[in-house]
This record gives C-alpha cells, structure tokens and sequence, in this order.
C-alpha cells in the first residue's frame, strides 16, 4: 500500500469516528495553542520593556553609587556620590551633553484636605533633558531654583489630579513635613514602568531636598543616588561610560586597576540587556508549561491509539488475512496518530495565532506572531503523534490474525 | 494409509490439473510436555485446481487449525505446506501476507467488512495491498461486484446492506486479485436458509467458471454442494471422499 493510499485510508478511519477523533486532537489544539500564545506574549512582553526603555533615551547613562556586588551585600554602600561628582562629569567629561543628579524619597503631600504618599524626586533643572521628562503645564524648576533652594515642586499628573480635584494645581501649596511648596508645574501623563510611575512623583530642586527634608550630606557635599547623564548621541555612550568610570575613580581614589569600583556606570543597553534576560527567561518559562500541555496531549494521543487498536482488532485481523504485512499495519496506525497531531497542531496554531491578534488589539503587549514558535509547535506535535503513535502501532502490527479474525 | 487414500482419491480426478494445494506429512502441536495438543497429527492431501472441497469436522477436530495452515495464517510445526506448488512453510510474516494478497480469497461467517468503507472501497482494498493503480482497482473493483450480483450496490456502506448481499460483496472482495483459491470459513454461518441456498448458488458457479474453492463448515447440507469432503477427526483425516453420498455411510 502507497503512502498516498495510507493517508486516504488513515483520514477515511478518521473521519468515520469524528467525535473520538475531534477529542484526541483536544489535547495536542490546546497545547499547541498555548506554546504560541505564552511564546508570543512573552515576545510581546519583551518588545514592551524594549520600547519602554527607548522612550527613556538610548543616549542615557546612569551612575549608580555602589557596585552590583556590594549593594548586595550591604545595606548601605558607603562612599556615596555626591553633587560635586555630577558637576565634575557635566564639566570635565566631553562626550557628556547634559547631566542630572538625583536623590529619591517618598513623603506625605498634603494640599488642604486631600493627601497622597509620593515618591520624592529632588535633581536638578537638566533632568528634564536627560530623562526626556515633558512638562503638560507650568514649568520645570530652573538653575536659578536650584541655586537659590527654591520651595517649588513639578508634579506628576496623578498627584496633581488627586491633591487638586478642582482647579488647577498651578500656584498652589503643597505641605510636606511642615514646609509648605509652591506648584509651578504638572509634568504629562506617562503611566507606570518597572515599578516607578512618574506621575505619582513630586519633583523638586536638589538643594532645597537636601536641605530641607533628606538632609542626607556627606563631608564631601549632598549625597545623591544617582546621577543621570546623557551623551552626546548614541554612538558616544560607551566612550562616555569609560571617561565617567575614570573621572570617578580618580575622584573616590580608587586608582588602583584592581580595587573595587564604588560606583557603577550603567548604560541603558546594560538596562536593556538585563530586562531582555528576565522577560526571555519568562518567556521560556511560559513555553515550558505550555509545552507540557502539548506532552499531555501527546500521551491522550497514544492512550486513544490503545483504546483504538483494542477496539479495531477484528479490522487488524482481516486487513492481516487479506494481505495487510506487519509493516502496513505499523504504517496505517501510525499515519492515524501523525494526522491527529499535527491537524490538532494546525488548529492549535489558529487559535495561538487567533489569541495573539486579540491580545494584540486590546493591550499595549504587541504580541508578536513567531514563525519560529510555530514551526516548533507544529513540529513538535508531529513528532509527539510520531513518538506516541509507534508503540500502539507496534502492538497492532504485532497481532495474531487468527486471534485478532476471532475477536469479534 | 489414510494419506495413501487421499492421494488415491485425488488422482482419479485428473493428474494434469496443477496442485493449489498439496499437505505433506504436516503436524501442528500446541503447549508442552503433558499439556501437548496435536492439533494436527501428519496429515497430507492434495487439492488440485478447480476442485470444490469441503472441510468437515466436529470442533476440535483440528479442521480450523488446517484451515489456517491453509490460508498461510499459521506456521506448521512440522511438514511441508506447498500452495500453488510454492513452499510456504517457514516463510517470513511479511511475505506470507504477499501469499495470502494474491493467492488466497478469505472468506468469514462475520463477513468481516470495513463500516467506515464503501462495497467498492471495501472490494478494493485486496489490491490497494498489492499497490495496483487506482484506476485499475476501481474497474476490477466493478466487474468482482458486477460477477456477484452486486452492481447496483457500489456505494454502499456495509450498514446499509442485509446479511446475503455483505457476503457477496466480501466474496467480491476474495475474488479481486485472481487468487488461486477460495477459502471459506462457515460462509453461511450467519445467514437464514433462503440466502444461504443463494450465496451457494453464487460459490458454485465460481467454481464453474474454473475457481478453486475450499470451504470449512460443520453443516452438512452445506458441504452437500461441494464435489469433495475430508472429514477431520482428532488431528487426523477420518474420510476422504468424492461424494456427499459416501459420507452419509
């Protein structure tokens, strides 16, 4: 018997047991479906994070106090940054445009009767620049706030609308810790990302921070968290991680090439990078379960398969005596199980894809259709209904046509 | 003696006629030791082409065991089985089912159709075994339904047909690939006594028109039909006989 006759044959078996048939195929369709859905929205998840951080600036660079290393081990990591650092790499670093220092708080903004907990940023006037931050209404604090410790805040969008229902923020007081500051601007809608939202944040001049509320001062000037530079363009980013590296370790002594740095200089392709490896993690995470749908599917195939070779004897035995070889048998049962799985994968693939356009059109993950994770499922469930096929298959070839001629 | 006797008998019909089947000293035991059955217990005959031969026997008789040798559906534990002057025993699985593909027309009391096929389909499935085009199944296909009455009914599924009307199509279906021999297990086993005087109407003129047919059954009006009977009993050939009429002494 040819090929092309034990396909006809297997899909004819098939198609004349339709219900059994559609209920095998269950298993391998929802598992091929959500290989290509958690893969594609682990994709999508990943394309977002990207976009996030582009939206942030490629030209960005971020110094960090502390390596990687000793944040882990100890709370506090000593030898901070201070302002000075950031005004000696705004003034001695060339590939630097624009550079921002940053202390981070959180404080309870009251304005009359309404009250909200706020992440508090002081920095100076070029974060704007450097972190692409647009202002809707008002205006950011300029250098001569920051000179002069001004008592005036930019707010998110969120806390505007929230410590002012009614009205404009603009001219208004907020009161932190007994002080009370004068809004001079409400920063544009930005949404949540990686934990921080921008438009729960209160901004406000460095010095008049450090001075007011942290108070946190090291001898050697304000303390800051962290500084935010942006280069000259993208292709000065590395160039301009290397100076910064070198002028700080000439300003914290750490001039021996072995020690240890007391700072790290973090580029967003570094950023990038990492949030790359955690969603892509993630996503093989999500195909692994997803995959293991598509093992159960595989096991209900063979498990029908039995069920179907026990149940065919009678037929097994008269295509034996009619001429059927062993190797037909195997080659029809098979077939059967291959057609299952990969019509089951093909389905699977559909609503997978179906999925994907749908999620796609309602949430901002663009979920990304994979050739690759498709041609994978589908490959996969062939070679399952392959795998899972062979043995009920053997044991149908393997019968007696007298004993199976019997059975009836 | 009793093998001398069935040589004897089937030489007085012709010697020139080719031997479909010829049986040599052939043995079939089961299990071991105490528990050794001899289903068969050297037996030899001979059936030569265009003979209609019944196989009689109570049960355990050994005449299913023989009939299976027969078909190449089992192996013997010892002698030789020649089937169209080929030996067969000790064959291959793979090649005994290319024997039983164009040598042998099985025919069952349970018919043993396929209900997911159509007649034709059903008719054609001999030769789709034996890789004959597509083409060429459907025609012979027609013409083995058309020789048993069953034109009208190609597209048929077995479902749709009575119990007689399955039967021809089965034995459309053992006729297909030209075998040398029909083998017939209890063929009117299911059906009422109308059909069955039918379906034996339709053995014999097949016979006529020159087919060998072989036929197991524990019915006596039905081997009456045939031309020869060999009686098994215990494993061995009781009777041998040209006749009908000698049975019944």
């Amino acid at each position: 018997m040819d090929t092309w006759e034990s396909f006809r044959m297997a899909g004819k078996t098939l198609a004349a047991n339709r219900l059994r048939s559609t209920l095998t195929m269950l298993g391998i369709i929802i598992g091929n479906a959500s290989v290509i859905l958690m893969v594609g929205v682990g994709q999508g998840a990943q394309k977002y994070a990207a976009q996030q951080f582009q939206s942030l600036g490629t030209d960005v660079i971020f110094v960090i106090t502390g390596t990687d290393n000793a944040r882990r081990n100890v709370i506090a990591p000593p030898n901070r940054l201070v302002l000075a650092d950031a005004e000696a790499i705004a003034t001695q670093v060339p590939t630097v445009r624009s550079v921002a220092a940053q202390i981070n708080g959180s404080e309870l903004a009251i304005a009359g009767n309404n009250t909200k907990r706020a992440t508090l940023i002081g920095t100076t006037e070029t974060y704007a620049i450097v972190r692409n931050a647009e202002v809707s209404t008002g205006r950011f604090f300029n250098a001569e706030d920051v000179k002069r410790n001004s008592r005036v805040v930019t707010v998110g969008a969120a806390i505007a609308k929230e410590l002012f229902p009614q009205g404009t923020a603009i001219g208004q007081t907020v009161r932190m810790r007994g002080t009370s500051y004068e809004v001079i601007g409400i920063m544009s809608e930005k949404g949540a990302f990686l934990g921080t939202n921008q438009d729960d944040t209160i901004f406000m001049p460095i010095t008049t921070m450090s001075s007011r509320l942290t108070g946190k001062t090291s001898p050697y000037g304000v303390a800051v968290a962290v500084i935010n530079v942006s280069a000259t363009s993208n292709a000065n980013v590395d160039a301009a991680q290397f100076q910064i590296s070198n002028l700080l370790r000439l300003r914290h002594r750490t001039s021996d090439v072995n020690a240890d740095d007391t700072f790290t200089v973090r580029t967003q392709q570094d950023a990038l990078e990492i949030v790359g490896n955690i969603t892509g993690a993630l996503t093989i995470m999500l195909a692994a379960i997803a995959g293991i749908s598509l093992l159960v599917g595989g096991i209900g195939i063979m498990n029908i398969m039995l069920v179907s070779v026990t149940e065919r004897t009678s037929e097994i035995g008269l295509r034996k005596a009619i001429g059927a070889s062993p190797s037909d048998i195997l080659t029809q049962f098979t077939i059967e199980a291959v057609i299952l799985s990969l019509l089951g994968g093909a389905i699977g693939t559909g609503i997978g894809v179906g999925g994907i356009l749908l999620i796609a059109a309602v949430s901002p993950l663009q979920a990304g259709v994979s050739v690759g994770a498709i041609s994978l499922a589908v490959g996969v469930s062939g070679g399952i209904g392959l795998f899972f096929g062979i043995f009920p298959a053997r044991q149908a070839s393997r019968l007696d046509p007298i004993v199976a001629l019997r059975s009836i | 003696m009793i093998t001398t006797n069935a040589i004897a008998s089937t030489s007085q019909i012709s010697d020139s006629r080719r031997e479909i089947v010829r049986l040599e000293n052939v043995c079939k035991y089961y299990g071991q030791g105490d528990t050794l059955v001899k289903a068969l217990d050297d037996v030899s005959f001979v059936i030569k082409e265009g003979e209609y031969c019944a196989i009689m026997g109570a049960s355990g008789s050994g005449k299913s065991t023989c009939m299976n040798i027969i078909g190449c559906l089992d192996s013997t534990t010892s002698g030789q089985y020649f089937l169209d002057e080929q030996d067969v025993s000790g064959m291959e699985e793979s090649d005994l089912a290319h024997v039983r593909n164009l040598k042998i027309g099985f025919i069952f009391q349970q018919y043993h159709l396929l209900p997911q096929l159509s007649a034709m389909e059903n008719v054609m499935l001999p030769m789709a075994y034996a890789n004959v085009k597509p083409k060429e199944q459907k025609d012979r296909a027609a013409a083995a339904l058309e020789r048993v009455a069953m034109g009208h009914r190609l597209n048929n599924r077995p479902n749709q047909m009575s119990g007689g009307q399955q039967q021809r199509v089965a034995i459309a279906r053992a006729i297909v690939n030209n075998p040398v021999m029909l083998l017939a297990d209890e063929p009117t086993g299911a059906l009422d006594s109308h059909t069955t005087e039918e379906v034996m109407e339709l053995f014999g003129e097949l016979n006529t028109s020159g087919i060998t047919v072989i036929m197991v059954t524990h019915e006596a009006d039905v081997a009456r039909n045939t031309h020869r009977i060999i009686l098994f009993r215990d494993g061995h050939i009781m009777n041998d006989c040209l006749s009908p009429s000698e049975l019944n002494r």
